[in-house]
């Protein structure tokens, strides 16, 4: 069995950004981590092999050079191997031309099974994983909270959407997005951080991956920072009825809330 | 070539979903743009009466009502979201962010090979071209993105980011008859639905949201009674949801929900950045916090800098008589 994970690396909540002069570019504070809700897919892969007889989990990431440091996280928790799609020298972030990319290599690769994360922290697309499946013309079901593996042909799965469950049964090969909350990611071992770095990561470039040329479906035309918030208000009062009554005031006269 | 447009119809317990609402008037406003027809599709089972109440603000109300849809899988809307685009020869979908349709859109963009823009929060018309916005990293950056000439496209709207007008047109309804492909290799064995009248989170106009501070589960009892009252919902934080006080589907902020509730009030929040990403599109936000280094204060609108066991039975009274006011 083999079992693809697809991972991010994201910029950290509190990296610093900045919009360049022609609006169409940003830089940042050099701050990345490893997309929270990919932690699950990588740790819920890891779980797989620990029960199934010959099984290869398979890291792979679609970014810059610095994106190594995911994969080495990947392989510390891990995960047999990694790869990165390497985009040093372009500019992708359409989630079409990305899940293109992505479906292309795990064409290429070969699997049994897709995990992904449910979505990136940066983007809050939520898209990529479903497009895959959608390209590679296999099952996915998204938000999943629960995965058994009967055999290498047969999964079952459940998924939450606004607290309802579903459950299924799904042909493999599959693509499953998972939600927080189907496990509890480890904490790499020392054993694990001495195996990822040493390990040797393989460099794909990602049109190689493309069987057509394809270009991306959209593209930025400017970014901006959102208007500011002015500064808050802070009620004074003697008492906690005084300051409550002064707040519903000034929710329904100024801000006109309720 | 007029260049329709086709919603998809959010529902929730058999009735209309805000957000949908919502979605018609992103759909009303590109028809105006094209000077084209707004099509939207209601799909479900004992859904056709759902159409009365959506006619008024399309040209076409296509309604798919069968039984086998109880059984909710994504390929079963998808494919029959297909085949509408097709029959209606749409070039623009939208949908909602929040609920399925951030599952079955993205799907159908796929099978359709369009693009796809998510969670997108308005359009922009300028000089002709056609912009949609998008916040990312968290709302702390807003993308202006075009799509290419000679792309269709597929696009999921973030709840509470349209307002909506009052009907204006009278759709002709269509009873649709699709049937989709039976070998499936997803087979649906069993749903757990959760039946509740209120409104969801992220639709929510009014959101109490509790934090650490709120010291012990038992104690978010008080902001049930003040989120009922005001037709509202309880939010929490992600330390509270990882103590287990809390459901995960209450978590907001980066690795919970975004919301954009009309107002927001956090109670015994610190505001930590990962929880006011997910607040920050909030039209009124307001911070109860007895820290007044708390950073939630940085992004609130109004604060009160007190303990929140002794505000919140207060506020509780003063907003049920506001509301007995209305």
């Amino acid at each position: 069995m083999k079992i693809l994970v697809f991972v991010k690396q994201v910029l950290d909540s509190e990296a610093k950004i900045n919009i360049q002069d022609d609006k169409k570019s940003l830089d940042f504070e050099e701050r990345f981590s490893l997309n929270f809700f990919d932690e699950f897919a990588i740790e819920e892969a890891i779980r797989v092999k620990e029960k199934v007889k010959n099984c290869e989990v398979v890291a792979v990431s679609l970014g810059s050079r610095k994106a190594q440091e995911v994969l080495r996280t990947s392989i510390a928790m891990g995960v047999d191997r990694a790869v990165l799609i390497e985009t040093e020298k372009y500019n992708i972030w359409d989630p079409y031309f990305t899940a293109k990319v992505l479906s292309g290599f795990a064409e290429k690769e070969g699997f049994n099974l897709i995990f992904c994360g449910e979505r990136a922290m940066d983007d809050e697309n939520g898209v990529v994983g479903v497009l895959i499946a959608e390209n590679l013309k296999i099952p996915y079901v998204g938000s999943v909270v629960k995965i058994e593996v009967m055999d290498t042909n047969k999964v079952v799965v459940d998924s939450e959407i606004d607290g309802s469950f579903f459950g299924y049964e799904v042909e493999l090969p599959a693509l499953f997005s998972l939600r927080k909350g189907i496990n509890e990611p480890r904490v790499p071992a020392i054993t694990g951080v001495m195996k990822a770095m040493r390990a040797q990561i393989a460099f794909v470039d990602p049109y190689s991956l493309l069987s057509i040329p394809l270009t991306q479906k959209t593209e930025i035309v400017r970014f901006e920072f959102p208007g500011k918030r002015p500064a808050v208000k802070i009620i004074e009062g003697q008492s906690p009825e005084e300051k409550v009554k002064k707040l519903i005031s000034l929710l329904k006269q100024e801000a006109k809330v309720i | 070539m007029a260049k329709d447009v086709l919603v998809y119809i959010e529902l929730k317990d058999r009735s209309v979903r805000k957000v949908s609402y919502e979605a018609i008037e992103a759909g009303k406003r590109l028809r105006k743009f094209f000077s084209s027809k707004l099509h939207v599709a209601i799909i479900g089972f004992q859904v056709e009466i759902l159409a009365e109440y959506v006619k008024g603000h399309a040209d076409y109300v296509h309604v798919v009502d069968e039984e086998y849809l109880t059984d909710f899988t994504i390929d079963n809307y998808a494919e029959i979201l297909h085949m509408l685009v097709e029959k209606t020869s749409s070039s623009f979908v939208i949908g909602s962010h929040a609920g399925y349709g951030r599952f079955i859109l993205p799907k159908l963009s796929g099978m359709l090979d369009w693009a796809i823009l998510a969670d997108v929060t308005g359009f922009e018309l300028e000089n002709g071209r056609l912009l949609f916005k998008k916040p990312l990293f968290g709302g702390r950056v807003l993308s202006y993105v075009e799509v290419k000439e000679g792309n269709k496209v597929v696009t999921t709207l973030r709840p509470n980011s349209f307002s909506v007008s009052e009907p204006s047109l009278s759709g002709e309804v269509i009873r649709e008859k699709i049937e989709t492909k039976k070998d499936k290799k997803i087979r649906f064995l069993r749903a757990e639905r959760k039946e509740e009248k209120k409104v969801d989170l992220q639709e929510a106009d009014f959101i109490i949201c509790g934090g650490r501070g709120m010291k012990a589960p038992e104690n978010f009892k008080i902001l049930e009674e003040i989120a009922d009252i005001m037709g509202g919902r309880v939010g929490a934080s992600r330390s509270v949801v990882d103590a287990n006080w809390r459901e995960y589907e209450e978590q907001i902020g980066k690795s919970g929900k975004t919301v954009s509730p009309v107002l927001y009030i956090g109670c015994g929040v610190s505001g930590a950045i990962h929880h006011t990403m997910g607040i920050d599109t909030s039209k009124t936000i307001v911070a109860i916090n007895s820290d007044p280094n708390a950073p939630i204060f940085n992004i609130a609108d109004y604060g009160i800098v007190d303990d929140i066991f002794a505000i919140l039975p207060v506020l509780k009274e003063e907003l049920k008589k506001a509301k007995e006011e209305v």
